[in-house]
């Protein structure tokens, strides 16, 4: 995965705290972030689609995290948005649990399902691990949630 | 909604359920831990979403993504995503202008500038 698809130093890909209290709305925030960033074209067109793929099923795979993902043609490059929620979404979660971790998971509508889904592997292997999700549901500061965030993916 | 961001949607939608339907993707994402049950629904928001569309392009559409798979190219840096001919810039819609569909004339696809 090329690097550049990773939140890091660019804050802008970062969401330390959704003001969003419900799943659609935490969608929207994250889908006008990524366009304000220039990662996506048209932010809603993007959340409907977003839309469109929880009714296919949840993202949420459970233990407070949820990886919504779409390819599509408004998406110019690959890139993840990583977001938390303190109070914690209703995301329809397998296991019940209120979501406070989101990553969001851009890809070009070119991609392949190959490439797209490792980047999707990738990016819940990254999330896996207990102690990866309490640095980021504890980073004190946007920055330190960032830098977890890029250490996490890395 | 424009007709071209309709038929944008409808492009990212079809990729979305030939993805969902294809069994190495679902083997691969039921894997990782996703749930894809809410097939039936996905595919009754596509048939609202094409009715939504003028029948001249909804026409023009499904006989371009029978012939290539995906009806839509995506026009980056002047380049045509589908067939990757660069584009005259004359066939560039003008900044104000309301984005109309158009077709690729090299390879017929619906063309949507990034």
């Amino acid at each position: 995965m090329p690097l550049a698809a990773l939140p890091g130093n660019d804050l802008s890909l970062c969401i330390p705290d959704l003001k969003s209290k419900k799943k659609d709305a935490a969608l929207a925030e994250m889908a006008a972030a990524a366009e304000a960033a220039g990662v996506v074209t048209e932010s809603d067109l993007l959340l409907e689609l977003l839309k469109l793929r929880e009714r296919l099923g949840t993202s949420s795979l459970g233990k407070a995290v949820a990886l919504p993902h779409a390819r599509s043609l408004t998406i110019p490059h690959a890139r993840i948005l990583v977001a938390r929620s303190t109070r914690g979404i209703d995301w329809q979660a397998p296991d019940d649990v209120p979501v406070q971790l989101v990553m969001l998971i851009l890809g070009p509508a070119e991609w392949s399902d190959d490439a797209f889904h490792a980047l999707v592997a990738r990016a819940a292997a990254s999330f896996r691990l207990q102690r990866t999700r309490q640095k980021l549901l504890s980073a004190p500061s946007a920055q330190e949630f960032a830098l977890v965030s890029r250490q996490a993916l890395a | 909604m424009t007709t071209l961001q309709s038929i944008v949607l409808l492009a990212d939608l079809d990729a979305m359920i030939r993805e969902a339907q294809s069994p190495e993707s679902r083997a691969r994402l039921r894997k990782l831990g996703f749930d894809l049950e809410g097939l039936p629904r996905v595919m009754a928001a596509r048939a609202r979403l094409a009715d939504t569309i003028d029948r001249r392009w909804t026409f023009s559409y499904e006989r371009t993504r029978q012939r290539y798979g995906r009806a839509v190219a995506a026009v980056r840096e002047r380049v045509c995503s589908g067939c990757f001919v660069t584009l005259p810039t004359t066939a560039r819609p003008r900044a104000g202008d309301a984005p109309a569909p158009q077709h690729c004339e090299s390879c017929g696809r619906i063309l949507y500038w990034t």
